[in-house]
């Protein structure tokens, strides 16, 4: 296993400077750059804007910038954002603890809710239950994110039961340590609802899809005949191939951690990567726009191993020998 | 089969369950902010809550470049003088009064002698000196030392005492009151980064708010990036009400960052937030609610900037291979350009960008600068046949029936239409000026272009026919030489010109010249009447409208004065028990 996580590991190196590299070539090919929005404000000089330029190191050519920046982000050091004029780690830093939150969070709301109903409805298909929920599913789906999170937080406005946007109340500070919790609970209900429906209906869909598909199979067959009750035949057979898909899944939903939440993130006014990573590629904030890409792959890469090594537990006929054998 | 169904539809609906019940549980758990809003009862503490769409990106006042960071640190700081937003014109703040020499070049400010840093050190003629000193270092970026160099030469920041500061110029410099506004900053606390140039580096957003040291009413106590910045008042500010009491009255200051407008209208609604700047579509809504939720609904005052359409007339553009394209031809042809002003349909505009909350413009600089607007040019009223009219008299006519007019070369009438995509009212605008243009036989192709791509057009490739852009205006009409003077950068229609291409080009650049060093007012006004006469005949930039700008207030908010140009003197509000 030790040579495999070697190999797979040092695979990531070619894959991530690529994936930089082209980053970087595309963001610097775009027209503009970070201060073409100052040049169109007449109280702004151009002999400003050329000295802001010189300052964030605009001379170099390309090639030259793309190697600082590597070798600076070797040394993790992610640079310095043009728009804020701090460390990229920290912007990022700041918010990077709230987005995490608000993607586990969803992410479990989504599965704890799709796998169980993905089954119940596989085991009693074209059901009454069946046609409802998948009709709520996929009305959930279809429904645009940004959307559904406004008819929350207008109904929200109408109620008060749930605060509008933001991941705190003012008053936080002052709050007690269960309070703080509550209160961040509070602010996450809305959000977590937008973003776990949207999930919900694809995934119940594979699940239930999976789960009909294992029914034919042969091995049920043996197993019903030979007399093993319902109850083990779901649960030990059905379930347990039907989830494979899944562990892949969720190596990727690791990748999506960081994006995934931007236009939610914006109506609901979470402090969070999205907006962030959002504002700095329209902004051409080249230094910020790079370290998501880095992170970003980064954590799809990992996910994806992580994810690989998780079916060798769920599945048995993957075998790290084989697989080193094999190349 | 069945156990399982049951165990897991009971889980779904135990999820459920608590999905709904869990805001019953708590509905008093929501932001008091809402509920001192609909009991009036309670008493009300001295703290104001308003919201702004974007994130301040740095604390250090001579580095802002961008409005969200100028209104994160308006309160904390403040400058030798500021503008009186109901008047336009500027008053005494950090300076008691000034007085110019004999002929203009030497102007003395005498400082406040009561004014102590939010630190407790005294307040002196040294930290004036060092924050011009500061604006001149060349490693420091900033706008204001390009403003304030004069004819090629930095104006000189002098101490004259403790608590008196001589500025020389050389020569007479009017914009200088409107310019030197910039916050005054502590030589105790950044002498020593701009000695050892970091200065650009410090007090950025990272920096803990209490390290920064200003003499405003207000001191930042918190700032949570994309969540909110809160103030707290400066006990020992300086300014003093008729009846001696300590100003300011507000206890505390919060500023949400809330990055939509749709949310930043849901939280004024729900009570979170006290003020709102209510974009057109939601003025008629607001209205209906403002006896409901008691609040106010006050206009207050015309859009400060210009929105406008103008055409390329950049020679280099056109001339390739030996060439002359007949657009340039067209661009710079009165019939042609009168005609396009008179199929501008303002009405339109007004109603379907702004819900009717507009009006035309005429002048390039706003209504809203009292002393400098022209109010004597007369619109061009809107007319597809007296623009038909037009273009008949400059020879523009459909020449071979197909629908498209064409010069008299015979080349139909084809042409770009550029704005950035992304603004609806200038889309919107684009669409109605491209179907107007359209009926009079115009072939318009219209080309939204993402900003960052749009500005690169305008500065680089200058590549483009027509444009729909806007600038926003400032009271000190010098600031806007960049766009006014032929060898300005932003002089859009034919930037950079080595030297006036044309007569009233070189008349308006001497006018500009005049205007910065006429010091009587009233003559000064009269200089920059003439410039928009001439951009009034000549049409580089053909007017289109300006929005009429609302605020809604809660009723328990007292003496929130507002302008266009900003709140009039801010640090008396207050909120009523």
């Amino acid at each position: 296993m030790g040579a495999y996580l070697a190999r797979r590991l040092a695979h990531m190196v070619p894959l991530l400077l690529g994936i930089t590299f082209l980053s970087f070539l595309v963001i610097s090919l775009a027209p503009g750059d970070f201060f073409s929005t100052l040049k169109m404000n007449p109280s702004i000089r151009p002999e400003t804007i050329a000295e802001l330029q010189r300052q964030f190191g605009y001379g170099d050519p390309l090639l030259v910038r793309y190697v600082k920046w590597l070798w600076r982000a070797l040394h993790l050091d992610l640079g310095i954002s043009v728009a804020y004029r701090v460390n990229v780690a920290d912007l990022i830093g700041a918010r990077v603890l709230n987005t995490v939150i608000l993607a586990v969070t969803s992410m479990t709301f989504t599965w704890s809710l799709a796998i169980p109903i993905g089954i119940m409805v596989a085991l009693r298909p074209e059901s009454l239950t069946d046609r409802v929920l998948s009709f709520l599913a996929f009305f959930g789906m279809s429904l645009p994110n940004f959307f559904l999170a406004f008819l929350l937080m207008f109904a929200a406005l109408q109620t008060g039961w749930f605060p509008i946007g933001g991941s705190t109340s003012l008053d936080y500070d002052n709050l007690s340590a269960g309070g703080k919790l509550l209160d961040r609970l509070n602010h996450l209900v809305l959000p977590v609802i937008v973003l776990g429906t949207s999930g919900m209906a694809s995934l119940m869909r594979l699940m239930r899809a999976n789960i009909l598909e294992m029914q034919r199979a042969d091995f049920l067959l043996t197993a019903r005949a030979k007399g093993l009750p319902e109850r083990v035949v779901v649960l030990k057979h059905i379930l347990r191939n039907a989830l494979n898909p899944f562990v892949t899944l969720a190596g990727y939903e690791l990748g999506n951690l960081l994006g995934g939440a931007a236009l939610v993130e914006a109506v609901m006014n979470l402090q969070g990567l999205g907006t962030l990573m959002l504002d700095a590629v329209r902004s051409i904030d080249t230094y910020l726009v790079m370290a998501s890409v880095l992170i970003g792959s980064l954590l799809l890469l990992l996910g994806n191993l992580a994810a690989d090594l998780a079916l060798t537990l769920v599945d048995p006929r993957i075998d790290f020998r084989r697989l080193e054998a094999g190349r | 089969m069945k156990p399982a169904a049951r165990i897991v539809g009971l889980l779904a609906a135990l999820a459920l369950l608590a999905g709904c019940q869990q805001p019953q549980s708590e509905p008093a758990a929501t932001t008091p902010a809402s509920t001192a809003a609909l009991t009036p009862a309670a008493k009300r503490e001295q703290r104001l809550t308003t919201g702004t769409i974007s994130d301040p990106k740095t604390f250090n006042p001579i580095m802002v470049t961008d409005s969200a960071s100028g209104v994160a640190l308006g309160d904390i700081f403040e400058g030798l003088v500021r503008l009186n937003p109901k008047t336009t014109e500027v008053e005494p703040l950090l300076a008691e009064r000034w007085e110019y020499n004999g002929d203009g070049t030497v102007c003395t400010f005498h400082l406040r002698r009561d004014v102590r840093w939010h630190d407790g050190r005294p307040f002196t003629a040294r930290d004036v000196v060092f924050t011009f000193k500061t604006i001149f270092d060349e490693r420091v970026p900033n706008s204001t030392k390009h403003v304030l160099t004069i004819d090629g030469k930095p104006l000189k920041v002098e101490q004259v005492d403790d608590h008196t500061v001589r500025f020389v110029l050389p020569q007479p410099f009017a914009p200088l009151l409107n310019s030197i506004g910039s916050e005054i900053i502590p030589e105790h606390i950044l002498g020593e980064a701009l000695a050892k140039s970091t200065f650009a580096q410090q007090w950025g957003i990272d920096t803990p708010p209490e390290k920064l040291v200003g003499t405003g009413p207000y001191r930042m106590t918190q700032y949570v990036a994309a969540q909110y910045i809160r103030f707290r008042r400066n006990p020992d500010y300086w300014k003093r009400d008729e009846q001696g009491q300590v100003l300011p009255y507000l206890e505390e200051q919060t500023l949400l960052i809330v990055p939509n407008q749709d949310t930043l209208y849901l939280k004024f609604l729900a009570g979170q937030t006290d003020i709102h700047y209510p974009r057109p579509e939601e003025i008629g809504d607001l209205q209906a609610k403002s006896q409901q939720l008691a609040f106010a609904v006050n206009e207050i005052g015309i859009d400060t900037g210009t929105l406008f359409v103008t055409f390329n007339r950049n020679p280099r553009h056109y001339e390739a291979g030996g060439k002359r394209n007949p657009r340039l031809h067209w661009f710079t042809d009165q019939h042609f350009l009168q005609a396009i002003a008179h199929a501008i349909d303002k009405k339109s505009m007004i109603l379907n960008c702004f819900n009717g909350y507009g009006v035309p413009a005429v002048a390039d600089i706003s209504p809203e600068n009292k002393l400098f607007h022209n109010p004597n040019l007369k619109d061009r009223e809107y007319s597809l046949d007296q623009a038909r009219r037009l273009l008949a008299e400059g020879g523009y006519t459909d020449r071979n029936g197909d629908g498209v007019i064409e010069d008299r070369e015979g080349t139909p009438l084809e042409f770009s239409l550029y704005t950035n995509s992304g603004n609806q009212v200038r889309e919107k605008m684009c669409s109605i000026l491209k179907e107007d243009w359209t009926k009079l036989g115009m072939k318009v192709n219209y080309r939204p272009l993402e900003f960052t791509a749009l500005v690169e057009t305008l500065e680089h490739t200058l590549d483009w026919d027509a444009i729909l852009i806007g600038f926003t205006g400032g009271v000190e009409p010098h600031n806007g030489a960049n766009l006014l003077r032929s060898s300005g950068n932003l002089h859009l229609w034919n930037p950079n010109q080595p030297k006036p291409g044309t007569e009233w080009e070189r008349t308006i650049d001497e006018l500009v010249e005049r205007g910065a060093r006429e010091l009587d007012v009233e003559k000064r006004r009269q200089l920059y009447w003439q410039i928009e006469e001439i951009l009034h005949r000549e049409l580089p930039m053909i007017q289109t409208v300006r929005e009429r700008r609302f605020n809604a207030v809660r009723n328990y908010v007292q003496n929130y004065d507002q302008h266009v140009w900003g709140l009039y003197r801010p640090e008396r509000i207050s909120i009523a028990q």
